[in-house]
This record gives C-alpha cells, sequence and structure tokens, in this order.
C-alpha cells in the first residue's frame, strides 16, 4: 500500500498487522505508540513513591493496583507498536533506559507531597482519558483495540484521583492550602499536556491524514478545559490567573500561548530538563541492577555444581 | 468438627484470656502479611520485566487484602485503623524480622527466596488455622488460602529458573544463607500467650510442629534444585515478634506515616464502593 492509497483508506481501525503498510505510516504509528506506552511507565515510575506513603490502607492498596495498571498498560501498548515491525519492545525499553526515549511532559517533573498526588491522578490522567478516547477510533487497529482495555482503567484511576482530591480539598485548611500551591504549580504543566497549538505542532498533520489520530491538540485541549476548569472550582481550587484563558463565543477556549515557558516545556521534550534527568536515571539504575536477570532469561548458562535444570 | 465443639464465639463473647490469643494470633497474620506486602511494593517499576512487576504487583495486592481481611478481624475487638497503622509506635508491631528486611536494588534472588520461604510458611500457618475455634480467623483463612497457593508456585518456578544458571543459583544460595535465620523467627514463641492459642484451639499446631513442617518442605524443594539450606543455624535476632525489631523497621514505618503526619490527619481514609461516589 503506498500513502496515498492509506490516506485515501484511513477510518476507525481500519487497519491491521496483515496490510502492508508503508514504512511512513509505521514510522509514525511506532511513534506515536512508543511515546505513548513510555509515559504509562514513567507516569507509574512517578506515583510509585506514594504507595509507600499514602496515608491509609485502602489508599496504598489504590495506589498499587494502579502503578500495576500502568505497567500493564505500557505491556499492550509496546505489544501494539511491536506489531509494526520497526522496533522491537527491547530497544524501546533500551531507549528509555538510555534518555532516548520520549514521555509526556507531566511525567518529568517528580513529586514531592501527597497533595500533589491529584495533580496526575486527577488531572493528568482526566488529560490522558480526553486523548486516549479518540484513539479508540485511531486506524491502527492495534491500537485502538488495546485504548477499549485501558481507557476502561484510566477510568478508574480518575475516580481515584477526584476522590483524593474531594478529600484533600475537604480537610484542613493545611490540606487545601497544600492542594492550591501543588495546582498553581501544575496548572501549567497541564495545559501543555496537549502540546503546542495546532498551528505550531510539527507532527500532527501526517498522523491525522493517515487516521492514526483524529483529534487535534486544540481540540483535545479545550474538551479538557470545558471540564476540568469546572470541576477545579467546584473542589475549591482556584484558577491561576496565568496562563490566561479567555473563553471565545462559541464557548472555546484560548490559552495565551506567551503565558506558557515553552523554552521548558521543550527542553522537557528532549529528556534535558533536571527532572527528566532524574526520573530517567532513577528509572535506568533500577532496571541496569537486574540486567543479570533478562541476560539470564535470554540466556541461561549451564550449572554442573547442580542437579537442578531449567523448569519445562 | 472439634472446633465447632470448642466455638470461642462472637468477639463480645471472649473471655480475657481468649481475647488475648486471639489478638496475639492475629496481630501476627496481620502485621506479617502488611509487612511483606510492603517490601514487595519495593519492586513495582523495579522488576527486571514488565511480566515479572506485574506477577510481584499482585502478590503484593493479594497481601495486602490478607492484611485488611486481618487488621479488620481486629478491629471487631474495639480498635481502629487509625490506632493501629497511623498513630501507633514501631514497637506496636508484632511481625517476624524477617518481613521488614529491606531490599536493594538488583537483589531479585532475594526477593525471590524471600517470597519462597514467607510463601510456604504462610500457606502452613493457614492451614493450621483453618480449623481455628475462633469463627473469623477460621472463615477468614479459607479466603486468604487460595491466593496463597499461588505465590509458592509462582517463587517456585522463579527458584528454578535461577537454580538452572550458575551466576543466579549463587546468587540465590547467598540469599537463602543470609534468610534462613531471619525466616526462623517467624515460628518464635512468645509469652504465656503462645500455649492459650493451641490450648483454645485457635491455631491447631504448634510453632514447633509447623516449623518442622516448614523446614521438611523448604530443604525438599530447595535440596532437588541443587542448594544447600544452613538448618543448623540459630535464629536471628531481634525476632520482631516480642516487638524488637531492626533499625530498618523503624525507618521503614517512619516513611509509611510521613504524609499522615504531615498532612495532619486524624482519620484513615475507607473508601467508599465507587459505585456510591
Amino acid at each position: 500500500m503506498i500513502v496515498e492509497e492509506v490516506k485515501a483508506q484511513a477510518e476507525p481501525r481500519r487497519f491491521t498487522p496483515k496490510d502492508d503498510m508503508p514504512v511512513e505510516y509505521r514510522k509514525a504509528a511506532t511513534r506515536m505508540l512508543e511515546f505513548h506506552a513510555n509515559s504509562e511507565i514513567m507516569g507509574a515510575y512517578l506515583e510509585r513513591p506514594f504507595i509507600r506513603r499514602a496515608p491509609s490502607l485502602e489508599r496504598k492498596m489504590a495506589f498499587s493496583a494502579k502503578t500495576q495498571d500502568e505497567i500493564g498498560h505500557g505491556q499492550m501498548l509496546y505489544r501494539a507498536a511491536e506489531s509494526l515491525g520497526i522496533k522491537t519492545r527491547e530497544e524501546m525499553l533500551d531507549d528509555l533506559a538510555n534518555g532516548d526515549g520520549k514521555f509526556l511532559n507531566c511525567f518529568h517533573y517528580p513529586m514531592e507531597s501527597y497533595a500533589e498526588t491529584p495533580m496526575i491522578a486527577f488531572f493528568v490522567d482526566g488529560a490522558a482519558m480526553r486523548r486516549q478516547a479518540t484513539l479508540k477510533k485511531s486506524s491502527w487497529e492495534p491500537y485502538a483495540h488495546a485504548m477499549d482495555k485501558i481507557c476502561f482503567e484510566e477510568g478508574m484511576h480518575v475516580k481515584h484521583g477526584e476522590s483524593i482530591l474531594r478529600e484533600l480539598m475537604s480537610g484542613s485548611k493545611r490540606e487545601q492550602e497544600m492542594v492550591q500551591d501543588a495546582f498553581e504549580e501544575w496548572w501549567p504543566r497541564i495545559l501543555q499536556f496537549f502540546g503546542p497549538t495546532d498551528d505550531q505542532s510539527t507532527h500532527h498533520d501526517f498522523a491525522a491524514e493517515v487516521g492514526l489520530k483524529v483529534s487535534s491538540n486544540d481540540e483535545l485541549r479545550n474538551s479538557f478545559l470545558n471540564r476540568y476548569m469546572e470541576k477545579a472550582k467546584h473542589y475549591g481550587l482556584e484558577i491561576p490567573d496565568e496562563p490566561r484563558i479567555r473563553e471565545r463565543d462559541d464557548g472555546t477556549y484560548d490559552v495565551v500561548e506567551d503565558d506558557l515557558d515553552w523554552d521548558e516545556f521543550f527542553t522537557v521534550s528532549q529528556n534535558e530538563y533536571d527532572g527528566s534527568i532524574e526520573q530517567i536515571t532513577g528509572r535506568a539504575q533500577a532496571q541496569e541492577a537486574v540486567q543479570w536477570v533478562r541476560s539470564m532469561m535470554d540466556n541461561p548458562t549451564s550449572t554442573p555444581n547442580r542437579s537442578a535444570q531449567a523448569a519445562d | 468438627m472439634s472446633a465447632t465443639d470448642a466455638d470461642l464465639g462472637r468477639p463480645e463473647d471472649l473471655s480475657e484470656r481468649e481475647r488475648k490469643a486471639v489478638e496475639a494470633q492475629l496481630f501476627r497474620l496481620a502485621d506479617d502479611e502488611y509487612v511483606q506486602a510492603e517490601r514487595y511494593t519495593f519492586w513495582q517499576v523495579r522488576s527486571p520485566t514488565l511480566e515479572s512487576d506485574l506477577a510481584i504487583s499482585n502478590n503484593a495486592q493479594d497481601e495486602l487484602g490478607h492484611a485488611r481481611l486481618w487488621y479488620d478481624a481486629i478491629q471487631q475487638l474495639g480498635y481502629s485503623e487509625e490506632d493501629l497503622l497511623w498513630e501507633s509506635d514501631p514497637s506496636d508491631f508484632q511481625h517476624a524480622t524477617f518481613v521488614e528486611l529491606p531490599f536493594e536494588e538488583g537483589q531479585w534472588a532475594n526477593a525471590i527466596v524471600r517470597a519462597y520461604l514467607y510463601d510456604v510458611a504462610e500457606d502452613i500457618r493457614l492451614a493450621a488455622v483453618e480449623d481455628s475455634s475462633y469463627r473469623v480467623i477460621r472463615e477468614r483463612a479459607s479466603r486468604a488460602q487460595g491466593e496463597e497457593g499461588y505465590h509458592v508456585e509462582h517463587a517456585r518456578s522463579w527458584l528454578e529458573r535461577l537454580a538452572a544458571d550458575a551466576d543466579a543459583s549463587e546468587r540465590a544460595q547467598e540469599a537463602i544463607d543470609e534468610l534462613y535465620p531471619y525466616a526462623l523467627t517467624l515460628f518464635e514463641p512468645v509469652g504465656a500467650v503462645e500455649s492459650d492459642i493451641v490450648e483454645l484451639g485457635i491455631r491447631t499446631q504448634t510453632l514447633d510442629e509447623m516449623r518442622t513442617e516448614w523446614e521438611n518442605r523448604i530443604v525438599d524443594t530447595l535440596s532437588e534444585l541443587g542448594f544447600s539450606v544452613p538448618t543448623d543455624a540459630d535464629v536471628a535476632s531481634p525476632i520482631g515478634r516480642d516487638n524488637e525489631h531492626t533499625d530498618a523497621w523503624h525507618s521503614l514505618h517512619e516513611e509509611m506515616t510521613s504524609e499522615y503526619r504531615d498532612l495532619g490527619r486524624d482519620s484513615a481514609t475507607v473508601i467508599m464502593d465507587p459505585e456510591d461516589e
């Protein structure tokens, strides 16, 4: 199939590994899936300290389950990415460890306090839900298929995040202030979650033309703002004055791009921000420490001094 | 069934002596599972592969679920989650020192050996309380038992893999040598309540009987896999059961309760059914 045919035929779940897809399509789909899978892993890495620190037994269980879900999502998405024949999972995981793999901007900022956790678990996951729901209509069937299960579980995660937010915001004054501080710090990053406005986005055109992506950054940001600004206010959070957000006559929002720190955003995107280095290196070290296990699984050596053999 | 004949009745029916014995058994069950689970979660997003990460997370959550069952049973005796987990001192806990030992990155063989030694002991202990004279323990033990069977299988199949590789089997052997004396802390008796637990039928096996069964099972399996077991080793110290713990527990407890304190909380959240929210 040539690119023009793909564009002509593009519709939800149209293409499967049985189709002979052009390399341009396969590369674009790999790029999206790898980014998405990496983000699941790095999101899990960001939240893992709160399994230990969660302030109730049931919250601990929920954080453990959520972290596990994210790893499961990563596993599914890497599989869908591998089915494109461009990169193996090992290559993608190696790239993530060595700093070449890219992932969502919000997962480059370590969290210090429990009061920050709803910034990820409610706002960022809520934003991710917006995007992921549209990807159920992706033209790459394995991607769309993975989104069915992932969206279901993400729905639970957003509820978990909302429940933590509600609890903190109906807690002591100190708790409320901690959350408001966290919100002011995270809000610009959350707005940048959807990337630059459409006219400045480099990858959108091709991915949209071949049906990999069905909504633009602007549409998704709008849909998120419509719902989540109200939610934030409902729980008693004050939306910061900057970045300025103007409501247009048609009910959509215009975020003043100049109020956002795009230098930081692009530093983050290149994995060069301090937080990026901290998160990537921390995870890479943990992975390096168990390299001996992976080597053993790939290539067990014989043990003449022991009677045991590989189980089978 | 003899256990039912000697049924201790409801929480409020317990005599002072019975209540002390029931509590002692419940605290061991609850604290062991809670701290073992906590240490498992160290491996979340740190396991060698995505698949092993998912598997060890499952075990962690199973154990947390069991801990919740046992703490809930303790709460029927008048305690609250806050008393038990969030506003207590680290020295209030009665888990065996074995489960509180910290992991370092890369110590996967240690994690597997620890899981195996623990899961076999847990399997034996649950069997010993299946016919408990205290109904709450009896019923909850059988709920937990199903999952423990999978845990033993999981650890065992990993041990087989480790045994088949020269470098990995050395790491596993080191872990066995290091952990065995600590594993014995699971079977350490504490005080006069010990004989009451068995006399009152709260548990149908003595700790000595359980330890012998455990030793037979693990020595069989491990020697079949080519490992040696230091069965003449003495039990490690401190033992934990008597509320004496290692520094590792004190710092873990500090970390686990840090947000509760920082937020100035005075109650722990019980999550409602999501349907009700």
